[in-house]
């Protein structure tokens, strides 16, 4: 499922305000995880009724307990998801949860399969020209939007010329593909952009400034229609389009119905969807908050996504009559060195603070063994992720060494001292269940080092602006769902990373940046991949953070349904065309 | 009574300023804004969004700008939903207004009911039967109870509905609609009236116990006036007098929405859309919904003196 830490970090702090009893029927999508590697003894879930759940779909035991209004219902999917907002246009919405309503509704040229890797959609295919500068997306011929009008180059021209504009306040960056030309659109020196051509009214050619990786992907994204969200546009004018937000136009499985606020989103199955009409005629999207695990017991809904624990992986084991899938998300999380503060310039020091650090307890205890620890900032189930690096296995003995070669001697009192200044360092965390185990342990472990270590717990907006400001010398923070391995490393570019969200405050490292560039600059996935390999060495070697975890997403849906498979990068949305109700 | 209607509506308008002054700078102030909570964007981005959206702006002159808009019924447009703050209230807060009114409703026949009845009966059975459960129901956590309910009436006896305001994918319209709402309302009025009954109860109680003591309602005993007449005549209508007040005060709950409740039963109110709106700092939608509770705030302490007034003819005001 798209959507943004925020909301992930609302939802949990919503839910500590309920108090665990609700909290774990939490609609959360929240990812969390078992551990998918055998090597880790201790990753045995806490509570031992908990029968063994793999990776992937589990499918129900006993679809005879199928309540009688899920049995009933033959023509509807109801899948779960928490309150959407109501701008229901792929390149406008601010909230990830509109992101799921309108992945159902608009289809984009190119999509990424259950590794990351791009696949056809409404492109047919690509071509890249060789020097990795020009696209030229050959669409499927006869494409229609919902409403039976064509869907041609010109829609995908439109789409990719509005993002352009200078009143665009989307939060796709289109900027990140360079386009030839997009610069002067923007300043107003030009009426149209250069590097957009349209070939026929099945092929476009759009040609780029500078080789990047992520390109193909963003510039293959979801397709507006020209004639219903262009008719009134004017260069440097898009307000109009804000009255169109609520209806969506689109190419998708799905064609919108109807939006009830806090209640739910309704679709009609769209009888020109390129890939055939879709069998379920009916799909809802359900607002849930607290009740997920209510609705999938009475019947009323199919799907929902739950926080990963014991607790809910039993009791939906328990209602038999559900398939639950387990997979990785492709997030990871981690905890940020400030490298602006003078100890961790030297990189020893950063090695000492994961080395002594438990990783792997602070993740059994938080996640009940649904994590693995992070070595890497790339999620398993992408195409780059490796596991040749350093482990950074918890070794107090060695930290305290590296500490020594550092010149961080221990003090009287116990606390290292180097140059008159002692080793205290101050970790900003958000409040929630990762904070509450990670705070004593860190506290522990770090102790047993000779490192002060104050924690304070506080809202997330605060610790982004604190971070921001370089308040803090740890911080923790988990990525967003990353598609491309770019964009769960970017933040460690010299050019980039001074602050910002994702930023490292100071990290540089010259060899680093180098492979940065050279990972976008090639559209080559095998080429890529050993990049990102040598990469992760580096990043081992010298690191920029603290990668602590990936967790693992739960959700079920009820056995009925078939062809249903959430995938770790676009959540429900990739199967809807295909699913069945038996 | 013209020249303290109108001085009283200056009052009101100096306490809103006031109260708009405190609201846009707790909130201006809180660290980090609607662009600063989007993880996805590069620096240079989020500087242009600031720009655009007028955050870039030192904080006072964002405070006239949208006092200025504020003050022409302009709220502006929510970030988040990106709809004008007011038509966005609209879609959600009559949801909140409903449940709030109808358990507002029953709390109160209820509390007044068994508040004159345990005030009459003092050190009764039912007395103290009414007092162990008015704490009973005091002390309980509306999460355990709502979600005891779901789980007893919903999930376990299918008797109503878990949550949300109507059957999924209803297309019900007119009556059956009504009773669908009817339905889906049964359970989280239930849990808020049995949680609010305790507090009103144990006022009413004792209002009504100060009141029977008076000379007047003893003269009135000894006039021979049946007991029911005494009480329900004579007591109770002096015991309610001070309920104007608390009427008052109730007016911004109605439409501030429950949270936690609206959570728990999946409501589509207020609440939800207000904590959204916080955690993403979508300045606009808080200020217009925080400043237009203060509005409410200052109409219910108004019209609750002026209805005082008219109530009991000893209050004057000046």
């Amino acid at each position: 499922m798209k959507k943004r830490l925020s909301q992930i970090i609302s939802t949990l702090l919503l839910g500590t305000l309920l108090v665990t009893g609700c909290s774990s029927e939490g609609s959360a999508p929240a990812t969390s995880t078992q551990t998918a590697t055998p090597s880790t003894e201790a990753s045995a879930p806490a509570a031992s009724k908990v029968q063994d759940i793999k990776d992937g779909i589990n499918l129900a035991t006993d679809l005879s307990k199928l309540p009688e209004a899920a049995a009933k219902r033959t023509d509807t999917f109801i899948a779960g998801l928490t309150e959407p907002g109501g701008v229901f246009n792929p390149f406008f919405y601010h909230n990830g949860y509109d992101g799921n309503v309108t992945s159902a509704i608009f289809e984009s040229l190119v999509d990424v399969d259950a590794t990351g890797k791009p696949v056809p959609k409404l492109a047919e295919k690509w071509d890249v020209s060789p020097d990795q500068l020009t696209y030229t997306f050959h669409l499927r011929p006869n494409l229609k939007f919902s409403d039976g009008s064509p869907l041609t180059a010109e829609d995908v021209a439109f789409t990719l010329t509005i993002l352009h504009d200078k009143t665009y306040d989307g939060e796709t960056d289109i900027f990140v593909a360079s386009i030839k030309g997009g610069r002067e659109y923007k300043e107003g020196k030009a009426n149209t952009i250069e590097g957009i051509k349209v070939i026929d009214p099945q092929t476009i050619q759009i040609t780029t400034e500078k080789v990047n990786a992520k390109s193909l992907v963003l510039l293959g994204g979801q397709v507006l229609s020209k004639a219903y969200y262009g008719k009134e546009y004017k260069p440097g004018d898009l307000e109009y389009l804000r009255t169109l937000h609520g209806k969506p136009l689109g190419a998708g499985p799905y064609k919108f119905e109807a939006y009830i606020p806090g209640q739910e989103v309704r679709y009609l199955a769209n009888e020109h969807y390129y890939a055939g009409k879709p069998q379920v005629e009916h799909f809802i999207y359900k607002t849930t908050e607290g009740d997920a695990l209510q609705f999938i017991q009475t019947g009323e809904m199919d799907y929902n996504s739950f926080t990963v624990n014991s607790d809910n992986i039993e009791q939906l084991q328990e209602l038999g009559y559900v398939n639950i899938n387990l997979y990785t998300s492709s997030a990871y999380s981690y905890i940020k060195f400030n490298h602006s503060k003078p100890f961790f310039k030297d990189k020893r020091v950063r090695q000492a603070f994961i080395y002594g650090l438990d990783r792997q307890k602070i993740l059994d205890l938080t996640y009940q063994g649904y994590a693995q620890v992070a070595n890497v900032p790339i999620s398993p189930v992408s195409w780059a992720y490796t596991e040749d690096v350093n482990p950074y296995a918890y070794n107090p003995e060695k930290a305290k060494q590296l500490l020594d070669e550092a010149g961080w001697k221990p003090g009287a009192d116990g606390i290292r001292e180097k140059d008159g200044q002692k080793l205290i360092v101050h970790y900003y965390t958000t409040k929630g269940k990762l904070g509450e185990v990670l705070i004593p342990i860190a506290k522990e472990n770090y102790k047993e080092l000779g490192i002060q270590f104050e924690a304070e717990m506080m809202d997330y907006n605060a610790v982004l602006a604190r971070t921001e400001k370089g308040d803090h010398d740890l911080a923790s923070f988990s990525t967003t769902m990353l598609i491309d391995p770019d964009d769960g490393v970017d933040a460690f570019s010299t050019k980039k990373g001074k602050s910002g969200f994702t930023g490292t405050n100071g990290y540089s490292n010259a060899k680093v940046d180098e492979l940065l560039e050279a990972g976008l600059s090639t559209l080559d996935i095998e080429k890529r991949k050993a990049i990102y390999k040598d990469l992760y060495k580096e990043l081992s070697d010298d690191p920029p953070y603290i990668f602590l975890g990936y967790r693992k997403i739960l959700s079920a849906h009820n056995g009925k349904i078939k062809g249903l498979e959430p995938n770790p990068f676009t959540g429900i949305s990739t199967s809807l065309p295909g699913i069945r109700i038996e | 009574m013209t020249s303290y209607f109108l001085k009283r509506v200056f009052y009101m308008a100096l306490t809103l300023f006031g109260a708009s002054i405190l609201i846009f700078f707790l909130y201006a102030l809180t660290p980090g804004d609607f662009v600063d909570t989007s993880p996805k964007l590069t620096a240079e981005r989020k500087l242009e969004l600031k720009a655009m959206y007028g955050l870039d702006k030192p904080v006072v002159e964002r405070y006239f700008i949208w006092m200025k808009n504020a003050i022409q019924g302009d709220f502006g447009y929510s970030l988040q939903y990106q709809q004008p703050v007011m038509s966005l209230l609209n879609d959600y807060i009559w949801n909140s207004f409903l449940l709030a009114i109808t358990s507002t409703f029953f709390t109160w026949v209820i509390a007044i009911s068994i508040g004159v009845l345990s005030a009459a009966r003092q050190h009764s059975w039912f007395d103290a039967l009414v007092t162990i459960g008015v704490f009973a129901a005091m002390s309980l956590p509306v999460f355990f109870v709502g979600l005891l309910f779901i789980k007893l009436f919903a999930v376990d006896a299918k008797l109503f509905p878990a949550g949300g305001m109507m059957m999924i994918g209803s297309k019900e319209t007119g009556l059956a609609y009504a009773w669908d709402v009817v339905q889906h309302m049964f359970l989280p009025v239930t849990v808020l009236t049995l949680l609010s009954v305790g507090t009103l109860t144990r006022y009413f109680r004792t209002n009504m116990l100060e009141v029977i003591q008076q000379d007047f309602v003893r003269t009135a005993r000894a006039k021979g006036l049946k007991e029911k007449v005494v009480l329900h005549k004579h007591a109770l209508r002096n015991a309610l007098l001070p309920a104007i007040t608390l009427l008052g005060f109730e007016l911004p709950a109605l439409f501030g929405g429950a949270i936690i409740t609206e959570k728990i039963f999946n409501w589509p109110g207020v609440g939800q859309l207000y904590m959204q709106a916080f955690s993403v700092r979508d300045y606009p939608l808080l200020m217009g919904f925080t400043m237009f509770l203060a509005i409410l705030t200052v109409i219910g302490n108004l019209s609750a003196d002026l209805l005082y007034r008219v109530a009991d003819p000893r209050v004057r005001l000046k």
